[in-house]
């Protein structure tokens, strides 16, 4: 029987984030209640976004998993419009740059270098603060390793960075070209979500000029997306995107669109069918082993330094 | 039962149990559906490599009168290959998602199986006599030189071996853009609906290349989509009504003869949240992943993450009945979420209806009052209406001694666990049971494991 000493800070933190009632006004329990819809973002957003299956995904799936996701984003944006002196234990008013660091770290180069610390800081606090839901109850069946969560904060491996940087200054040389596209929703946002954190001043310069990018960038990435249908083509809390054609309307971006930094941990390694069999045909002349389209498959690095080679060479 | 008007509780002993024996599951054998026809005489499977397996049960024994007929192997035919969708570059799977029998008309049994996207009608026929003494082909088809045959013979029909054929008879195919969910026969046994994510299909069963859509909840713009279909079935005696359930938790009854279009339902049955039990995942567990109608179509069941409910169909604004199916994974939500299992689909089904009860009560009460339904660490649970009371069991291998009742289970959800409980943590998830079925006519039940079917059935005095 374990006394009132036991396992409290756990218990507490338990009861926080499970089950009973936490009403976002409570004092002390606001933290865990936003740790938790942190928490449960961050996972809504991994299952939306890193989960390629060979066949469809389910749509009732993914329609709970979008209900989640904007519900909660209402959330914020109602705390973000009432209380901007909102002290957050976590950043959560700022999906798109969660979203921008997990869904594609392939594109995490786009702003250039100053925007690196600010994915530091902006991963800092996640670190600091969020603890991911397989410890966050005292359970065992929780399937999904902490290293999914601590995935997006590893930095790319370093064998991708010397082709990620020719790719980048190419895509920079692009930008140039284009005006940075922003939006008054956009603005809005990056003002919330600047004033509800309590962060070094760097960040908000720098965040700014990056996110727009990679809004962008997001927001084309989902449109050549196969098989996940219209509904994550636009899922609500990315209609406020400008799309930039000029920017990548040439370019068919369904081919960068796979997560090396996570493709260590299993799970997320499978890739996006269409890019899959594309790069398939591509590599089959390169290739030294046969594989076949619709094998799942996981690249080590080399062979993933290849194919970046391959697709920026051509 | 014992004794009419269900005065004691059944007591479940393990009969049998069909697959295989290692833990390492074959992907293909994982079963996805379970089905007894209307005699029970015949039970199919289906499974996620597009196969379907038919037992077919033993004659009783006069002898033997302790038990009834075992199960056996009657037919197993690939029903559903995998198919690929070039438009969109996806694999189709060739999983069974659901099966329902025809009632038989003749000598041969039809079945309906349904992938994501085809549904397939299927004969199954037997042949035990074959023609013999063709004048102008010999034993082995081969033909005779004509100049060999001096005499004439009729072909007489001699026994062979039992031959059971399974042949296509329909396919009904290239109706469905979302995945099938639920394939529904109709008490006039020549129209059938199937559902999928967003659209329900009316279907005639002579008929393959068209369909009636009857209902359509997909919006205008797909951004605005907030809810799918999860399932449908028809009224068992009024052919135009069904209903279909949603993502939300609602439950819509449409009549056919009000439109063509049912997108605007007869009655909408939905329960209020419960407020203090609201959290992130309200929304998710409120999804109901089957419903059933009772057998006078009075009530109908109704499952969700963590319960079972029973509605009158004359009462729109909540269940009569809810047996909390898991409860003590209320705790868990956030967990199951991460692991996916929260968006496990858990059929339920009734009991079948007894024969002398069926004419003791045919007036007074509805035959429909146990309901089961599947749980984890291969748990199953069954609810008695009259009672009350409720039963947790495991299908297991370590129980595998026919006549031998099973030992009720039971999960302790918090603080100091007893003897022989287990406790949540310690609970299976891979292990569960989605896919249960009751015996039309007798208490004989088939519950589905991840790739083993289990045969219990009550003890016989």
């Amino acid at each position: 029987m374990l006394g009132k000493g036991g396992k409290r800070k756990f218990d507490e933190h338990e009861d926080g984030l499970e089950g009973k009632v936490v009403s976002p006004t409570d004092g002390p329990s606001k933290v865990s209640y936003t740790l938790q819809r942190q928490t449960i973002f961050n996972i809504s957003l991994m299952k939306l976004y890193n989960h390629r299956p060979l066949t469809e995904p389910s749509l009732q799936k993914t329609v709970l998993i979008n209900n989640m996701l904007r519900r909660i984003q209402e959330e914020l944006k109602q705390e973000g419009s009432l209380r901007p002196m909102f002290v957050a234990a976590s950043q959560p008013a700022d999906p798109l740059s969660d979203n921008f660091r997990e869904a594609q770290p392939a594109f995490s180069h786009l702003a250039s270098p100053p925007l690196l610390p600010t994915d530091l800081v902006s991963t800092m606090p996640l670190e600091s603060c969020l603890t991911p839901a397989s410890l966050l109850e005292d359970d065992t069946f929780c399937t999904s390793p902490a290293v999914q969560h601590d995935g997006p904060t590893k930095p790319p491996p370093p064998a991708l960075q010397p082709v990620k940087d020719s790719f980048s200054s190419a895509l920079d040389e692009i930008e140039e070209l284009c005006p940075a596209p922003t939006s008054a929703e956009g603005v809005a946002a990056e003002s919330a979500a600047d004033d509800s954190k309590g962060q070094p001043s760097e960040s908000n310069i720098h965040k700014p000029e990056g996110l727009p990018e990679s809004r962008t960038a997001e927001s084309k990435l989902m449109d050549p997306l196969p098989g996940n249908f219209e509904i994550t083509a636009s899922t609500g809390f990315l209609t406020d995107l400008t799309l930039d054609d000029i920017l990548f309307a040439d370019i068919d971006t369904s081919m960068y669109d796979f997560d090396p930094c996570t493709s260590a941990t299993g799970a997320a390694s499978k890739m996006a069918p269409v890019s899959a069999d594309e790069l398939l045909k591509t590599l089959a002349p390169y290739s030294s082993q046969p594989v076949t389209p619709n094998q799942p498959f996981k690249m080590d690095l080399t062979e993933l330094d290849h194919i970046m080679e391959v697709l920026v060479g051509s | 039962f014992s004794g009419a008007g269900g005065g004691n509780d059944i007591q479940w002993c393990f009969s049998q149990v069909k697959g295989a024996v290692d833990d390492d599951v074959a992907e293909a054998d994982i079963i996805s559906t379970v089905e007894f026809n209307h005699s029970g005489e015949l039970l199919a499977t289906g499974d996620k490599g597009g196969r379907v397996v038919i037992f077919q049960q033993e004659q009783e024994n006069k002898t033997q009168s302790h038990s009834r007929g075992e199960y056996n192997v009657y037919s197993t035919f690939q029903s559903h290959e995998p198919e690929f969708d070039y438009l969109k570059s996806l694999e189709i799977e060739e999983k069974i998602n659901k099966i329902r029998w025809l009632p038989q008309k003749n000598a041969a049994q039809f079945l309906l199986s349904t992938n994501d996207k085809t549904i397939k009608l299927w004969k199954i026929s037997e042949r035990d006599k074959r023609p013999e003494g063709y004048n102008l082909k010999e034993e082995d088809g081969r033909y005779r030189d004509p100049t060999t045959v001096t005499t004439l013979r009729v072909p007489v029909f001699r026994p062979m071996d039992l031959m059971v054929e399974a042949s296509p008879r329909r396919i009904f195919a290239n109706a469905h853009t979302y995945h099938i969910n639920s394939i529904s026969i109709n008490s006039d046994y020549e129209t059938y609906l199937s559902a999928d994510d967003l659209r329900i299909n009316l279907w005639h069963l002579e008929i393959t290349d068209r369909s009636f859509n009857i209902v359509d909840i997909k919006p205008a713009n797909m951004e605005e989509l907030t809810e799918v279909i999860t399932a449908a079935e028809f009224h068992p005696n009024s052919c135009s009504t069904f209903v279909y359930s949603s993502s939300k938790g609602t439950i819509r009854l449409c009549d056919m003869r009000a439109s063509a279009l049912c997108d605007r339902h007869s009655k909408l049955f939905e329960e209020p949240e419960d407020p203090s039990n609201r959290s992130f995942f309200s929304e998710i567990i409120s999804s109901i992943s089957d419903v059933k109608f009772s057998h006078s179509g009075r009530y109908m069941m109704t499952r969700d993450y963590l319960s079972v409910k029973i509605w009158d169909l004359n009462m729109e604004n909540r269940p009569v009945e809810t047996y909390q199916v898991h409860e003590y994974l209320r705790s868990k939500l956030c967990s199951l979420y991460e692991n996916d299992c929260i968006f496990d689909k858990f059929e339920c089904c009734w009991n079948g209806s007894d024969r002398q009860v069926e004419f003791l009560s045919l007036c007074t009460s509805d035959l429909s009052n146990i309901v089961m339904t599947g749980s984890y660490n291969n748990f199953f649970r069954m609810f008695d209406r009259n009672t009350k009371r409720d039963i947790t069991l495991e299908a297991s291998r370590e129980n595998n001694k026919p006549r031998t009742v099973l030992k009720p289970r039971k999960v302790c959800a918090s603080g100091k666990r007893k003897k022989d409980e287990i406790s949540v943590d310690s609970l299976d998830f891979n292990k569960k049971i989605l896919h249960t079925a009751w015996h039309p006519k007798e208490n004989i039940i088939a519950v589905a494991t991840t790739n083993n079917l289990y045969i219990f059935q009550d003890k016989m005095n």
